[in-house]
């Protein structure tokens, strides 16, 4: 059997303050593991770790403590690196370059012929939608063009593992659109994609399995079904309802309740006698348009992780 | 590995050859070489001594403040703007990369000391002064000068910013060019003095071997004007060179290994 394309076993890493005794702890006991083939979706809010734990995956980074491979190689490794693709956070590149200068520049450092470079560059940049930029020096480049370049320096090497610290950041809806049909035509194709975000729709629509960070902790893990309780937290009903007729006794316990002339929209609590409610609407006149359960969503998991990581007493300690 | 080095190399000669304030310094030494004629106008019969005078002491001086220049900016960039982010991240060494763009400083360096060199002799040409083997060794020693200085700036930049490196290397440059005192300064009364000048003249390159006009050798008084040293000597004074710029280039790659590009 094939090793995991990413291993990360209690991967930790402290920062120490300069002339303090003040210590930073950005990951703490971090370990997951990203099967071959799949698209793994790190989920976290700013500061949760996902950069620091990509950062030390790729070498920038040495880990305090812990151990993490790719592709079967434990960091830092020169052998992995061959064979991974990574787009970094906000990515930086040399400003006077244009495209194909800085493709044939990744090129050059994993070691491909000149005619492959040329070649591979230039399908790369009409695959990311570069091809009007090619004389244009990255100086010029919007956010969302430099992320595209960026994607293309990953790919160059045609890697069997791709990590993306915040692919879609600073992307339009129509460029994110591109990158997760990119992340998937990759898998498609056999490659790992590991990327981080903390778009939760993004991750929901593509990933296989997703990790959840916050305060540089792994809080869950799973694929996203699930992640999410499978417990119905309400039921959504959408009622049309005559505009004089009171609606204080329906509306009692109910949540989120809104109402537009005769539409009335509501979430009863779970547990609520939904049959008994709809009998009581019918009676006052009530037309009922739609009931569905209400599932948790993995916005909600993640909302609700994120809060109980501040909570929790390492965060009250202020993590010192 | 030299095809990644040649990589970083070639992106640091695109990168360097951008900065406007080299074609200042470029305009500024070939001015200065122009105004030997001049200068040697006003001293009577010392043109050809004036022209090397100010030819040299421009290869010396200006490829020297440029190496510092670019030793301490081109390392240090790359962290501070993250562009390393994408290049370490690559199947490349850290060492590779430190190593890479030193040889892209290098090239840089080399073309400058080559216009600065070209506009003295163009200057001695247009007064009919022979160009002496002396004025080749010279300059051969004066590339190495610069070599060594550059070793010297990137090898403080890969752990320090880039004012407290310019400082750094500014002062080596200028240590290392009063050796001599330093050796008349081992044998002073006070210990404190003579101990510190014994261990100065260990750990800071003895950049004097370069600049060696008017220095007394074997016994003979050398003169790019007169008797000048031998090939050999200049091959010597290279090894010494080499052996620093090797030395301190190993420390700024251990160092910048350590480092983590946060």
């Amino acid at each position: 059997m094939a090793d995991p394309a990413i291993e990360v076993r209690k991967l930790t890493k402290t920062y120490r303050t300069p002339f303090a005794r003040k210590k930073v702890e950005a990951l703490r006991s971090v370990s997951f593991t990203v099967e071959r083939g799949h698209i793994f979706g790190f989920v976290g809010p700013n500061g949760a770790g996902k950069t620091t734990t990509i950062r030390t995956l790729m070498g920038l980074i040495k880990p305090s403590s812990g151990a993490a491979s790719l592709l079967g190689h434990p960091i830092p490794s020169r052998a992995a690196r061959a064979r991974v693709g990574f787009l970094p956070e906000t990515p930086y590149f040399y400003d006077y370059l244009t495209v194909p200068e800085l493709l044939d520049l990744a090129g050059r450092l994993f070691g491909i012929p000149h005619a492959e470079r040329v070649k591979r560059a230039d399908r790369l940049i009409e695959r990311v939608g570069l091809g009007r930029a090619r004389s244009q020096s990255l100086k010029k480049f919007s956010k969302g063009m430099l992320q595209r370049a960026g994607l293309a320096q990953a790919l160059m090497n045609d890697p069997e593992l791709v990590v993306l610290d915040e692919p879609m950041s600073g992307l339009d809806p129509i460029g994110r659109k591109e990158v997760r049909d990119l992340i998937l035509e990759l898998r498609d194709q056999g490659k790992t994609v590991f990327f981080s975000t903390h778009i939760l729709s993004d991750v929901e629509a593509i990933t296989d399995r997703v990790a959840i960070i916050a305060r540089g902790e792994i809080q869950s893990q799973g694929t996203p079904t699930e992640l999410v309780a499978q417990t119905i937290l309400g039921v959504e009903i959408a009622i049309r309802i005559a505009a004089e007729v009171p609606i204080d006794e329906l509306t009692a316990n109910a949540a989120k309740v809104r109402r537009n002339g005769e539409d009335l929209s509501l979430v009863l609590p779970a547990g609520t006698d939904v049959d008994a409610w709809l009998q009581r609407a019918h009676a006052a006149g009530a037309k009922v348009i739609s009931v569905a359960p209400r599932h948790e969503t993995l916005e909600d998991t993640f909302l609700r992780q994120v809060a109980n990581a501040d909570s929790s007493p390492a965060a009250l300690e202020g993590r010192t | 590995m030299i095809g990644r080095i040649w990589a970083i190399a070639l992106n640091t000669f695109r990168e360097a050859v951008r900065i406007r304030v080299l074609y200042g310094i470029l305009v500024l030494v070939v001015g200065a070489n122009l105004m030997t004629i001049v200068v040697g106008q006003m001293a009577t019969n010392e043109e050809a001594r004036v022209t090397q005078d100010i030819g040299l002491a421009g290869i010396s001086l200006f490829g020297s403040l440029t190496a510092i220049f670019l030793g301490v900016f081109l390392l240090y960039t790359e962290v501070q703007r993250r562009t390393i982010h994408a290049i370490v991240s690559k199947p490349i060494e850290r060492w590779e990369f430190v190593i890479g763009k030193y040889v892209g400083m290098a090239l840089v360096l080399t073309v400058l000391v080559v216009l600065f060199a070209v506009a003295m002799l163009f200057m001695l040409a247009l007064q009919d002064i022979p160009i002496s083997s002396a004025i080749a060794k010279a300059v051969v020693m004066c590339w190495f000068e610069v070599m060594t200085v550059a070793a010297i700036a990137i090898f403080f930049s890969s752990f320090s910013t880039p004012f407290l490196s310019g400082i750094f290397a500014l002062a080596l440059w200028v240590i290392g060019r009063v050796t001599p005192d330093l050796e008349a300064a081992t044998h002073s009364a006070s210990s404190t003095i003579k101990w510190t000048s014994k261990v100065a003249l260990q750990i800071i390159p003895d950049l004097h071997l370069f600049s060696v006009s008017g220095r007394t050798i074997d016994g003979v008084t050398v003169s790019v004007h007169g008797d000048f040293v031998s090939w050999g000597y200049v091959g010597l004074s290279a090894l010494h060179g080499f052996g620093w710029i090797v030395g301190l280039l190993g420390l700024a790659a251990l160092l910048f290994h350590r480092r983590d590009f946060v």
